[in-house]
């Protein structure tokens, strides 16, 4: 064509134009026959599909579950798949987390929660290569029943959690077919920082992420941390109720504030209103006025401070002891440190497959701890700041920087995650605080931290009714409001101490992660009320 | 400022009878007008001229090499150093620390006037970083401790407390 068209770009203009438009034509009808050679085929294809697909009943769409049939069919889950399965015949349930059809193969992995594998639909006697096209057609994150034998590989498949099998695909059926476009990939999500930028490949945001956390929560990071949550609290209750504590539930909606009223939310309860518990403080202390000696309890806290940082929520899990003592408030400190680490334990030595997930993504040292728990006083606290260079008063209140700081100084000087800062100064706790015998300045209190930032307030509580009230009208409360509380104690109240910790905090602290988004399912903060 | 540092330049050299400045300009550039002799204007070329009239012409440098230095460096803190923003600071402490990484002083193994200038230049910065950011520039820290506790060198100026221990060791935190 080519050279046909030599001469005539030395003629007229016109018929150069001309030219141009037959070029065009051509280039046109080119491209209808090729539409037409397409549908044709598209058609060829179809037909072939109805005609002669002999593994035509070994996939498709399956009926929706409406429980019809109870199925006598074994499911095997995917973690269970292993070299001693070799050569069997199995059922399986599990999603479809990527596929790759690559001429009559079609590579599946095949996800379950934080396991997964490779599965294989090949042209065979067995399979058509219809059904292999409709193998590779299946939606990312549709659930899939597949029948297949387990085969054991030679070469380990690395990017799967089961590497020594794989499956050969019998029969295929799409269970619930996901949409085709995702709000995010799985992949994007579970990549770690920074890793991929310069592949200029993508990572999702925070918000992304939480806006669809139900995608967010399949990745297998967000498998483990709320997996190793559960065991937090599975791990708090079990230590606890061996050393004969009674686990005991408290109301949420409550008539006073128990600690300050600026941060708590009201809610409008018939004719009056009422508040969300921001501690089940007053209750569990109640409770050991009502001689249950030894109490705890995990349920949800409400603060309505508007703070948006890494480490506030307007909701969270509390997870709360309070406790009958003898003599000395710390025996209270030691039952709570005691418990905490049997915790640590029992995470480092049942989650290690959990802890190890989440450092892939998120990368940290891992939590140190001592026993028995390292027990400072605030003044040896502040004398530390005050080396590191630190300028603050005696009884002034830790700030966060100076929290953390503390932190990395004791990590350094004494190589634990975990501490007990004890005595803090009266002034800057709650009224029901019991002020220290000693120096009146300072106070029966404690907090716990963790990486260097507060896990655990706790302290001696004043249980004598005449104390109560001097403490409650010296920090200027309505005696009124809490008159229910302080009666509690003039029937006779034992001496008792406790704390109150965030179940999500701890989590946070104990993987090393900067945002208490990450280890709270459905997080509630001043700019999140959804999902 | 520069008129602070000349005076604690003076007591530094051990000048017997300290000099009166005046400024010029709204920068307030020192000048030492002396008598029977043409005004000297500029923080560098006072400092230069106090020490020499001190006798102390090694802070000068004791080499051309050396000497070459103390000037390049007295030059970087006026024209680098001095007026710049927060976000310059960072530039600024990034490129020293790395300098220092093999350097015991500014102009090698011999305390110098770039070691007292830049010393008083960095001073305001570094009072204000918290641990973390002593710890990141740890050469410029290194260096700073060193001069803060050279005798004679620092006051009036508060000192700066510096760990010896790294406590922000990890790379993950």
């Amino acid at each position: 064509m080519t050279k046909e068209e030599a001469p005539g770009a030395t003629e007229e203009e016109q018929q150069a134009q001309s030219k141009k438009g037959l070029k065009k034509q051509q280039k046109e009808a080119e491209k209808a026959a090729k539409k037409a050679e397409k549908q044709a085929k598209l058609a060829a294809d179809q037909q072939s599909t109805e005609e002669d697909d002999f593994a035509k009943d070994r996939y498709g769409v399956s009926a929706m579950v409406q429980s019809q049939h109870k199925l006598d069919r074994v499911l095997v889950r995917v973690q269970d798949l292993t070299p001693a399965k070799a050569d069997q015949l199995i059922w399986l349930r599990a999603r479809v987390h990527t596929s790759r059809a690559k001429g009559k193969q079609c590579f599946l992995v095949l996800r379950q929660q934080q396991f997964n594998l490779q599965a294989l639909v090949a042209v065979g006697d067995r399979a058509s290569k219809q059904m292999v096209k409709f193998a590779a057609n299946i939606t990312k994150e549709s659930i899939v029943d597949v029948e297949a034998f387990v085969r054991t590989v030679e070469q380990k498949i690395e990017s799967c959690s089961q590497q020594d099998v794989e499956l050969h695909i019998e029969r295929i059926f799409v269970v619930s077919q996901a949409e085709p476009r995702l709000p995010l990939q799985l992949e994007d999500a579970a990549r770690p920082d920074g890793e991929g930028e310069e592949e200029g490949r993508a990572t999702v945001n925070q918000d992304t992420k939480l806006d669809n956390r139900v995608i967010d929560l399949r990745t297998t990071t967000s498998q483990a941390i709320f997996r190793l949550q559960s065991g937090v609290c599975q791990l708090f209750r079990d230590t606890l109720t061996e050393k004969g504590f009674v686990e005991i539930q408290t109301p949420k909606i409550i008539s006073a504030a128990s600690e300050g009223g600026a941060n708590v939310f009201t809610v409008s309860y018939f004719k009056t209103s009422a508040y969300l518990a921001q501690s089940p403080q007053l209750y569990k202390q109640m409770c050991i006025c009502g001689d249950f000696d030894k109490v705890f309890c995990v349920g949800p806290v409400f603060r309505a401070e508007d703070s948006n940082t890494h480490r506030h929520l307007t909701e969270f899990v509390g997870l709360d002891i309070e406790m009958s003592f003898n003599y000395h408030y710390h025996e209270v400190i030691d039952s709570i440190t005691d418990t905490m680490v049997q915790i640590f334990k029992g995470l480092r030595d049942n989650f290690q497959t959990e802890i190890q997930t989440v450092n892939k993504q998120f990368p940290s040292e891992p939590f140190k701890f001592l026993e028995p728990t390292l027990r400072l006083e605030y003044t040896e606290a502040v004398a530390m700041l005050h080396e590191a260079g630190v300028e603050m008063g005696d009884e002034e209140d830790l700030s966060t920087p100076n929290e953390k700081l503390l932190g990395r100084l004791v990590k350094e000087k004494y190589d634990t995650d975990f501490y007990v800062l004890d005595k803090y100064p009266l002034a800057v706790r709650p009224f029901y605080t019991m002020p220290d015998p000693n120096n009146p300045k300072y106070s029966n209190s404690y907090d716990m931290f963790m990486r260097g930032e507060e896990i655990l307030s706790g302290a001696q509580r004043v249980h004598d009714a005449q104390l109560l009230t001097d403490r409650a009208k010296h920090h200027q409360i309505d005696l009124e409001k809490i008159k229910a509380y302080i009666d509690s104690f003039r029937y006779g109240a034992p001496p008792h101490g406790g704390g109150g910790i965030g179940l999500e905090r701890v989590c946070m602290l104990y993987l090393g992660l900067h945002n208490i988004r990450q280890t709270s399912m459905f997080p509630r903060d001043p700019k999140r009320l959804t999902p | 400022m520069a008129l602070r540092e000349l005076s604690s330049l003076e007591k530094y050299l051990g000048l017997k009878k300290p000099n009166k400045y005046s400024t010029q300009g709204e920068k307030k550039v020192p000048v030492l007008q002396k008598a029977n002799a043409p005004p000297l204007v500029g923080l560098v070329t006072v400092a230069c001229h106090l020490a020499k009239e001190a006798k102390r012409p090694e802070l000068l440098g004791d080499s051309a090499e050396s000497r070459a230095l103390v000037q390049q460096w007295l030059e970087y803190r006026v024209t680098k150093l001095d007026g710049c923003t927060r976000e310059d600071a960072k530039t600024v402490l990034k490129d020293l620390n790395l300098y220092l990484q093999d350097k015991v002083y500014m102009a090698g193994n011999q305390f110098t006037l770039a070691d007292t200038f830049m010393f008083y230049g960095i001073h305001p910065l570094i009072v204000d970083f918290a641990v973390q950011e002593k710890e990141q520039y740890v050469n410029v820290t290194r260096w700073f401790d060193h001069i803060q506790h050279y005798p004679g060198i620092r006051h009036p100026l508060p000192p700066v407390v510096v760990l010896r221990n790294k406590i922000y060791s990890s790379k993950h935190y």
